[in-house]
């Protein structure tokens, strides 16, 4: 196994306001990993810094060895937690963008997708429900081969039986060598899909371990061990 | 990549603008044909059909200058940033295209706002008098200065368009700017743009202090011979581009430094 | 069949036991195929890691055969699934008499209880 991700020493800033602080942190190819943490604990900031959305106070964070650029754009896909559609487009033409700019987007992959979810690629980004241009981001996200995978907060905002489809639609959508980073602070709907976890609280990393060492060690789920380190 | 850039930009503009295009030629058409049907020169219809072009006109350079600053803001400072800022573009490519595009509709909307004119005013005789006055001007200008008219005119065209894109990229990098405060962005990239613009004349006039440039002016003022004056005159358009020229650079290589190392999108 | 995961132990063990039982109780006949590891992922909705893990340890105790080409089948040896059903009888078993233990029940009694049982049963 090699590494995807890699933080040393990265920390960022805002003003005075530290929102990341002196994270060290190395994720392996070919896993699901939750990154998990209250709000405001810091996990959108490093999937941005990840991103290039923003730009490291001090350290560094790599993707495949590299500082994020052109490059590691490539080969990350990126499902932010804001809508980012545009209002004049449709479906389909968001799919030819997305097939013009990313090689290894599969729009036969986005059709079915849409098919399975009733959405009608005619359809204008303009009129659909918060809910549907979630669904719409994350098909578009998902149709990719891309070697990292970084869901900013992918169930946050949907209801229940959309919530299965997208947890199917991540599982079925990966391949063995790719890796999949999921941010969210709702844990007992995704852990049974994670093989490591990333604790995050106040911009610092609490704990880093595979989700069955935690079962094994603490007898307790993920999520019942969250709110115990996090308990207010 | 800039190309593919360059597509959707059109693509995302051209369908206001297109339109906007097609209902002026329309209305000045109108326009024309309803004047010339009507013996009494400022009729009812006539009056409400030019008063609806003239609405489409000023529409169209209103259109031209918001979406110039809407299509920086809010496709690349908002919500849509998300997507185009992942898009594995470099920041600069972004900054070009929506600079170019923005410069294709402010020259078209200037051709169409031409031709519109045309279109409404013209008389029977009038081409053939216009393109005549033109050769008469042209033949003029050529016997005049020469092989330099074409210099000149060269100079003249790309004064004009350095100076679009300077005029274009002081107000992205106002925006940039702004962007960076943490609230009251509109304010300050207003604030930003009045010191910009403030910025470059004190710059312009410190330039025009150097010794032999501000010679350059004397004589320039001095002179009422427009002949004799003419390579000083060519010289200050040098200068003048090649200013203008910098300062869009620079206006450029912040715009491109914010987007770049200082983001921070909500 | 419906995949039932707790939260409190590993989920590879969970799934093991539970592709055990059906093994047992003849959902999946000897011999016959395995569903691909994505597929069975994706119906228990776990990882497919985890699945994977979960069909290795099955693998090591022999009732999964894997072949090279053709995926994964469950064993055709009757007696592997016989040791290993007995083997989880055992554990049961075990955990029962330690729990009737701690109750305070001698082993006598326990097995009069069962005898008894098993014979209303029977009627």
């Amino acid at each position: 196994m090699s590494t995807i991700l890699e933080c040393n020493d990265l920390t960022k800033k805002f003003g005075k306001k530290t929102a990341v602080s002196n994270v060290n942190l190395k994720i392996e190819r070919g896993q699901i990993v939750g990154l998990l943490g209250p709000n405001g604990s810091g996990k959108t900031t490093i999937i941005k810094l990840a991103n290039e959305l923003l730009t490291p106070t001090s350290g560094n964070i790599l993707i495949g060895g590299m500082k994020p650029g052109i490059e590691t754009k490539k080969i990350v896909s990126y499902l932010p937690e804001k809508t980012y559609l545009n209002d004049w487009m449709c479906v389909h033409q968001i799919i030819e963008l997305f097939s013009d700019f990313y090689n290894d987007f599969k729009p036969t992959k986005a059709y079915e997708m849409l098919k399975n979810l009733n959405i009608d690629a005619n359809d204008r980004l303009k009129t659909m429900s918060k809910g549907t241009k979630e669904k719409v981001q994350l098909i578009l996200v998902m149709s990719r081969e891309a070697e990292l995978y970084l869901l900013d907060e992918p169930i946050g905002g949907v209801d229940p039986a959309a919530r299965d489809y997208i947890l199917k639609t991540i599982l079925s959508n990966y391949n063995e060598n790719a890796t999949v980073i999921i941010s969210t602070h709702l844990i007992s709907d995704i852990e049974n899909i994670l093989d490591y976890v990333v604790f995050i609280n106040q911009g610092q990393i609490v704990l880093t371990s595979s989700v069955d060492d935690i079962r094994a060690e603490n007898g307790k789920s993920v999520d019942v061990l969250f709110r115990e380190v996090f308990k207010c | 990549m800039l190309r593919k850039l360059l597509k959707y930009e059109i693509k995302a503009t051209g369908r206001i603008f297109l339109p906007l295009f097609l209902a002026l030629l329309v209305f000045a058409g109108i326009t024309r044909v309803i004047s010339d049907i009507s013996p009494e020169t400022w009729s009812t219809p006539a009056n409400i059909s030019m008063l609806i072009y003239i609405i489409i006109m000023v529409g169209m350079f209103v259109m031209t200058f918001t979406m110039m600053i809407q299509r920086f803001h809010k496709n690349l400072l908002t919500d849509e940033g998300y997507l185009m800022l992942t898009l594995p573009v470099k920041p600069w490519k972004h900054i070009v295209s929506k600079l170019l595009v923005s410069m294709l509709w402010i020259i078209t909307s200037g051709i169409a706002a031409f031709i519109s004119i045309l279109i409404i005013s013209l008389e029977k005789g009038d081409i053939a008098e216009i393109t005549e006055g033109f050769a008469t001007f042209y033949h003029l200008v050529f016997e005049q200065l020469g092989t330099s008219a074409y210099i000149l005119s060269f100079e003249i065209i790309l004064g004009i368009f350095i100076s679009l894109a300077s005029g274009i990229l002081v107000i992205y990098t106002s925006i940039a700017i702004g962007h960076l405060f943490r609230q009251h962005k509109m304010f300050a990239s207003f604030g930003a743009f009045i010191i910009l613009s403030n910025l470059s004349q004190v710059l312009f006039m410190l330039i025009s202090m150097i010794p032999g440039i501000t010679h350059l002016f004397n004589i320039n003022d001095a002179s009422h011979d427009f002949i004799g004056m003419l390579p000083i005159i060519q010289l200050i358009i040098a200068y003048g581009i090649i200013f203008i020229g910098l300062l869009s650079a620079a206006y450029f290589a912040t715009t491109n430094f914010i987007l770049s190392k200082r983001l921070n999108l909500e | 069949m419906a995949w039932e995961l707790k939260s409190d132990r590993p989920i590879y063990t969970q799934l093991t036991e539970q592709i055990e039982l059906m093994i047992f109780s003849g959902v999946y006949p000897l011999g016959s195929k395995l569903p691909s590891v994505r597929d069975m992922a994706q119906e228990a909705a776990v990882n497919p890691n985890t699945m994977q893990k979960a069909l290795v340890k099955l693998e090591e105790d022999s009732l999964i055969i894997t072949h090279r080409t053709s995926g994964r089948t469950i064993t055709e040896d009757a007696r592997i699934v016989e040791m290993a059903k007995t083997k989880l009888a055992q554990k049961q078993i075990l955990a029962f008499l330690e729990k009737m233990q701690l109750m305070g029940f001698e082993q006598k009694e326990i097995i009069s209880i069962i005898n008894t049982m098993v014979e209303e049963m029977q009627k």
